[in-house]
């Protein structure tokens, strides 16, 4: 493994990505969706109606990231987000924001990690399917209107 | 004094965003014209004539940000264009780079709506001062 790569992975255990992650996830909803979140217990009944986006990074790391939001908590997000009321946003906006939003949690949880890395995030698609996730870290939220749930693994096949 | 905004990013929805919480954070926007491309925002910048600020997004289809600002830094008139970047990319590397070729601020996202006032006030204040 070249060496340079050899520094980074010092930070890859999911003890320390955990609490970054938990601190990104909270300081960007906050910040840009003007909701709590507090780290949760994993029930993931709701993930099968989740509104769900998959991103991919490459570079001096790579791998991928996952987000599923739960559908009235995504709801929640969209409206908060775009200034509007729930009912107002459409379905398209709601899948636009959570792209968004995985975009966001994505960046600056990488940002955060390894501010020497170089790094490139590509365009997050909707993807329900929670799959390929295996080795993941994964940590799970709650949200005044629902769940939030993050997985990031390093590492195996680029996208 | 109201100023004209140019709002460069790929995303509809964080268009909307800057746009809103711009207006939101009390930061005087007298006109908002946006770009989903570097592309796009060339030919806003050719077509109006006095854009004030411009806010861009890096990772963008056709020309992105970078190559935006290549450009905007090859042009006589374009190059007086202040722009801010905002991104989600924090990394060093990437923060430096955008800087050299002209960027006047960088911000990471999240950003508060106050924290993007200050910035633009910043950049324009430095600007109105420079031009006293």
């Amino acid at each position: 493994m070249p060496e340079e790569l050899e520094q980074f992975c010092a930070a890859e255990s999911p003890g320390e990505l955990a609490p970054v992650l938990d601190e990104v996830v909270a300081e960007v909803l906050a910040t840009m969706f003007f909701a709590d979140t507090e780290p949760a217990p994993c029930d993931h009944v709701w993930l099968d109606s989740a509104v769900s986006a998959r991103l991919g990074f490459e570079g001096t790391h790579f791998g991928e990231a996952l987000l599923s939001v739960s559908r009235p908590a995504a709801e929640s997000a969209a409206a908060a987000f775009l200034g509007l009321d729930e009912k107002e946003t459409t379905e398209m906006e709601r899948c636009q924001v959570i792209l968004e939003l995985a975009n966001i949690l994505c960046g600056a949880v990488l940002s955060r990690l390894w501010p020497e890395a170089k790094l490139t995030l590509s365009a997050p698609i909707p993807d329900a399917s929670h799959t390929d996730l295996e080795g993941a870290l994964h940590r799970c939220f709650s949200m005044p209107e629902g769940n939030l749930a993050c997985w990031i693994r390093l590492g195996g096949a680029k996208l | 004094m109201a100023y004209s905004v140019l709002i460069v990013d790929d995303s509809p929805v964080m268009r909307s965003f800057i746009r809103r919480v711009m207006i939101l954070s009390g930061f005087e926007v007298g006109e908002c014209l946006e770009a989903a491309n570097g592309e796009e925002a060339l030919a806003r910048l050719r077509d109006h004539g006095r854009i004030d600020v411009m806010l861009t997004d890096i990772n963008m289809p056709k020309m992105n940000g970078e190559e935006l600002l290549e450009q905007l830094g090859n042009d006589g008139l374009l190059r007086t264009v202040p722009a801010l970047v905002i991104s989600t990319d924090a990394t060093k590397e990437r923060i430096l780079r955008m800087i050299s070729l002209g960027a006047e601020g960088y911000m990471t996202k999240p950003f508060s709506p106050e924290a993007l006032r200050e910035e633009l006030e910043r950049i324009l204040g430095e600007r109105n001062a420079g031009r006293a």
